[in-house]
């Protein structure tokens, strides 16, 4: 019978067998965030370009739009390569971004961290705060 | 009211400041993922990304300046997170 990778049980973050592929998962999500934040920042620079009027503004803007989109297709080629972003492979591409939503909730769905975690009032103070600004 | 030559409007200020913004975020969570990421040449994007994310601050910084609102800059004195209720 094939098995349905979307119908797992919860995941348990003490089974080693979850750190099965861990950094190559990891790589691949970290890669993804990257991609997204330099597409945003060539869409940001383009946007800020067409408000602009001051000369040296446009120029500035201009400037990096040219390095935004050039750091954009670098990333994209990596992934490509590395086989996380599959731009000519629409399937393919399916598959991972379902696998990659499921395994991100599996993760998001676990209870990592203490309830309580405020540090409140730890350095909220110097040795000499008696003195005043930037002598303190 | 007509703007001083040289200075940016009010619509030019605010792309900036949300652009300055952004390179502030992706130069602190490129370095930051530099340190979880296991892939070097995906390292090697990310430190490329934060350089040029330096270069940006810095040339949008002096931009920032020629907005009608400048003003000095004060020293960074956070409120401290005390719940003294």
């Amino acid at each position: 019978m094939k098995t349905n990778p979307m119908n797992l049980p919860p995941m348990d973050q003490l089974d080693p067998v979850n750190a099965l592929n861990m950094p190559e998962t990891s790589d691949m999500t970290l890669a993804m965030d990257l991609l997204m934040r330099a597409k945003e920042g060539v869409r940001n620079t383009a946007n800020a370009l067409t408000e602009s009027v001051l000369p040296q503004a446009r120029v500035l803007l201009r400037g990096q739009l040219h390095q935004a989109i050039q750091l954009h297709q670098e990333i994209a080629e990596l992934m490509v390569r590395k086989k996380w972003f599959h731009p000519h492979d629409l399937q393919e591409q399916y598959q991972l971004d379902q696998l990659s939503a499921h395994k991100t909730v599996q993760i998001a769905q676990m209870k990592l961290y203490p309830d309580d975690t405020r540090r409140m009032g730890m350095f909220d103070r110097t040795p000499d705060e008696h003195m005043e600004g930037s002598q303190a | 009211m007509p703007m001083a030559p040289g200075t940016l409007g009010a619509h030019e200020a605010l792309e900036v400041h949300e652009l300055l913004n952004f390179k502030t975020l992706c130069a602190a969570k490129s370095k930051l993922l530099q340190g979880l990421v296991f892939d070097q040449e995906l390292k090697d994007l990310m430190e490329k990304d934060v350089q040029q994310s330096l270069r940006d601050i810095s040339n949008l910084q002096s931009l920032y300046q020629k907005a009608s609102f400048q003003t000095e800059i004060p020293e960074f004195r956070p409120t401290p997170i005390l719940d003294k209720g």
